[in-house]
């Protein structure tokens, strides 16, 4: 191990030579840095470097840089802290710093997602095809959306065409036996334009070991096809309709299929007020299915189907300096939703729940001066199944000296029962029966961070450190009365830490970044380590990027490195005194990826992944699901670049 | 598009779809008739579909008077006087028979082999409560079963959800009057997937009443 990273240091080194235009790249780089501009942490468009909310952005470069085929490995590959793992019955988990699927709200362009399997929503729906950024925050957000950002928010956010016409072709194999293909076509024209995505996926199944908790990862295939049509109407009015479709099946055994459908659109209209204000109004719809399909008879039955209606309105109001009219002084934003939640599911023995909710916040972006940046929201959330109302507040304080920012922030988080958890009553094999709960409490969560970040030249460093006060935490216990599983709400928890980072970008085109988190989880009266979040966790990129004339080649190194974790768990479900202390090991996992843009239009990248062909000694479910070293190579073409000046977009 | 109709558009799509879209594009569940659900031409075979879906319950076939019948383990409840052969989830004991495995693929093709070793039903346990299983132990009950044609279906239960492999063996069982039978156990579950229920191919080959 040790020789190969030697040798891909060398080779970075040795290719860090003063070149041509590296000079231009980075200043292009740092001035994107600078410019970039924001909208997860205050629903409000602001530059990166004046949000109170430290946000982490994955650009469109990032994500070509890291020759990712998800947004899992995207994710995994760029932030510490983040592990998706496989949970019963190959269902993908994920843990954000101690906070489940359910807990970490992902919107697309804004808008939630419908559907969910052992609380995580369907990843495979997230294409990263016409992404433009990813903004993360991690730490409660839930006086601006709601429930389910009890620990944080993933807004992926697509792109609008420019260009009067680009066509972007791909299509990328693995040792696996791995396909994607894609297809991206943006137009724009006049007062239209419209991006239109299509995808295919498939992978073949792969067996692990004999033994194991995972032990053959499931053939599957996947197809997303996406639509989004903006009109300007007038110079004030813009509306932007969108359509989705996606299918995915994954091949459980010869004789089963397990199928996953989602229908999907929307219309929002953009209305500029003048007079420093404008206001926003949408219709979302999304539908997710599950079905079984028997490969015998060819019945396809649907058991599962969650069906999303939200009315959505956003209103926001400048006020300008009175002794300078081109300063603002604040910003008013507005805002409500109401939506009707319907699921009918397997896990039901009466059919079908539907649940409203509606919701109404405020916030207040208050720049008393240059350097000084307030921000104050309260948001009022209503339940109508779970008979529950809440009141999440937040406020976050900006302070600019020199080159530094400090940044605090006080943010509640809560999460509603969910109508699965309230209502379930299901028979696990004839094992035991989990039964939903009325009566529970929403999930809530206090969140305290305080950060310094400094920026000199071509370094950054973010240092911050986290308290999250996580109570009522909904998860199921055995309940000797009823016999069974219930579900229940959790003794209070602490989940404190550090996240750090390091990053740096020279003029001859070599960059590096280093994020270190630390994470301790602990209930607050004591108690068993139930916890399986992995307190230490780095992720190390290296990448170089060379002009020639003939092209553009780029070299990224990707890190992992995730600690072991102990924890207690429980040998006999109806008897909590039994439990067991097991270790999961630690392990690393790196990535190299070589790729070259022609001029004209052609891209190729080659990746070889887990570089050190680390193989787990047992395969246990949070173990990473390799058989060791593989290779993966994608092409593609930017057709409209053969017709045009051959530049890169 | 006028305006009006732009915003009207949501409000239309809300109300038609409140509960959902596109329907149409799945089956409904299989409807499951259970017993002799199919009888061969000749009238020596056919097809038998049990509902296995109980740990509680034996369900025993009487071949020659084309009869089922069930015994509620946990209440006590005797056996019938005629039966062949009975299952219980995917457990199978004979009434005093002896059954043997055979290179068949299909029972159509069955027919007596010399040299096949056939054998007598064993004392042994099942399965009447699963409810435990997080315990680390199951719950049991004696009782006599065939070995060779409980082998019809692995089911591996050290993972969840448990792997099911079916042999897709023919299987000859020797009625204690001499008849010989061949089965073969074509499903575990129904045509929606639904565990538990077993369909089996029979065919008598040689009737000695």
């Amino acid at each position: 191990m040790k020789h190969t990273l030697l040798a891909l240091l060398t080779l970075l080194s040795a290719l860090s030579l003063p070149a041509q235009n590296t000079t231009a790249d980075t200043l292009q780089a740092k001035s994107r840095l600078l410019n970039m501009v924001v909208v997860t942490a205050t629903r409000t468009p602001k530059l990166i470097m004046e949000v109170p909310v430290v946000t982490r952005v994955i650009t469109e470069q990032d994500i070509k840089a890291a020759d990712a085929s998800s947004v899992q490995e995207l994710l995994q590959t760029e932030l510490p802290g983040i592990e998706f793992s496989y949970a019963m019955n190959q269902q993908v988990s994920l843990n954000m710093q101690g906070f489940g699927g359910n807990s970490v709200l992902f919107l697309v362009d804004g808008e939630r997602l419908a559907g969910e399997t052992l609380d995580n929503i369907d990843y495979s729906r997230l294409s990263l095809d016409a992404v433009q950024r990813i903004e993360i925050i991690k730490g409660a957000a839930s006086s601006l959306y709601g429930s389910n950002a009890v620990g944080g928010v993933v807004n992926i956010i697509t792109h609008t065409p420019e260009k009067p016409w680009s066509l972007n072709l791909g299509a990328r194999t693995s040792s696996l036996g791995e396909g994607h293909y894609n297809g991206t076509l943006g137009i724009a024209n006049g007062r239209w334009n419209s991006l239109s995505e299509l995808q295919f996926k498939h992978a073949d199944a792969v067996h692990l070991a004999d033994t194991g908790d995972l032990r053959t990862i499931f053939a599957h295939r996947s197809f997303n096809a996406k639509e989004k049509v903006r009109f300007k109407a007038s110079d004030r009015l813009v509306f932007t309709g969108r359509a989705g479709y996606f299918f995915r099946q994954r091949e459980k055994s010869s004789e089963a299929s397990d199928r996953y459908r989602d229908f999907s659109a929307g219309i929002k209209g953009d209305l500029d007020l003048g007079t420093e204000s404008d206001l926003m109004m949408s219709y979302a719809f999304d539908q997710y299915d599950k079905s079984d399909y028997a490969t015998a008879s060819g019945l396809d039955v649907r058991n599962y189907s969650n069906v999303q209606h939200t009315f959505r309105s956003l209103f926001n109001h400048s006020f300008l300096t009175p002794s300078d009219t081109s300063a603002v002084l604040g910003t008013l934003t507005l805002g409500g939703d109401v939506m009707r939640d319907y699921l009918m599911s397997y896990q039901f023995t009466d059919g079908s729940h539907t649940q409203y909710t509606a919701d109404a916040f405020a916030q207040w972006d208050w720049q008393p001066s240059s350097r000084l940046n307030i921000v104050a929201a309260l948001r009022y959330d209503y339940y109508s199944e779970a008979s529950a109302s809440h009141l999440s507040p937040k406020i976050n304080l900006l302070y600019k000296f020199s080159e530094t920012n400090l940044r605090a922030s006080y943010a509640n988080g809560f999460r509603a029962p969910t109508l699965k958890e309230m209502y379930m009553n299901f028979d696990m094999a004839n094992i035991f029966i989990i039964y939903g709960n009325p009566d529970l409490r929403p999930e809530m969560s206090d969140n305290l961070n305080a950060s310094v970040e400094w920026s000199h030249s071509h370094y950054n460093l973010t240092c911050m450190a986290f308290l999250n006060h996580v109570s009522n935490r909904i998860t199921t216990f055995w309940n000797q009365e009823r016999n069974g599983m219930l579900y229940s709400n959790m003794r209070p928890l602490n989940i404190t830490g550090l996240d750090l980072s390091a990053s740096a970008r020279w003029d001859n085109g070599l960059g590096v970044r280093l994020s270190y988190i630390f994470s301790h989880e602990s209930l607050t009266d004591g108690g068993m380590r139930a916890s399986s979040t992995r307190p230490h966790s780095a992720t190390l990129h290296i990448d170089y990027a060379r002009q020639w004339s003939w092209g553009r080649t780029t070299l990224a190194l990707n890190g992992r490195v995730l600690s072991a974790v102990t924890c207690d768990e429980y040998t006999s479900y109806s008897n909590p005194t039994q439990t067991e202390e097991i270790t999961y090991p630690g392990y690393t996992l790196w990535r190299f990826t070589l790729g070259h843009h022609f001029d004209g239009g052609w891209a190729l990248a080659v990746t070889v992944d887990n570089l050190f062909d680390y193989r787990p000694d047992y395969y246990y479910s949070n173990s990473p699901a390799t058989i060791g070293r593989t290779l993966s190579v994608g092409l593609s073409l930017d057709v409209d670049q053969c017709f045009g000046d051959g530049k890169e977009k | 598009m006028k305006l009006k109709q732009l915003i009207l558009l949501p409000a239309l799509l809300a109300l038609v779809s409140c509960d959902g879209l596109f329907g149409g594009l799945y089956d409904e569940p299989a409807e499951n008739p259970f017993g002799f659900v199919q009888r061969d031409d000749d009238g020596r075979g056919g097809t038998l579909r049990i509902d296995a879906t109980s740990y509680t319950r034996w369900t025993y076939i009487d071949l020659q008077h084309r009869h089922i019948d069930t015994a509620n383990i946990t209440l006590g409840q005797e056996a019938p006087l005629e039966w062949d052969f009975a299952i219980h989830h995917y457990d199978v004991k004979t009434h005093d028979g002896t059954a043997a495995e055979s290179p068949f693929d299909n029972v159509d093709m069955a027919m007596e082999l010399e040299g096949l070793v056939f054998v007598a039903d064993a004392d042994s346990q099942v399965v009447i409560d699963m409810s435990t299983m997080m315990e680390g132990y199951l719950g049991y009950t004696p009782s006599p079963v065939n070995p060779v044609l409980s082998r019809w279906l692995d089911v591996d239960l050290s993972t969840m959800p448990p792997i099911y492999t079916p042999s897709n063996k023919v299987y000859l069982l020797r009625l204690s009057d001499g008849t010989l039978v061949a089965l073969q156990f074509t499903s575990y579950m129904d045509e929606s997937l639904l565990k538990g229920i077993v369909t089996l191919r029979y065919r008598i080959i040689n009737d000695q009443t």
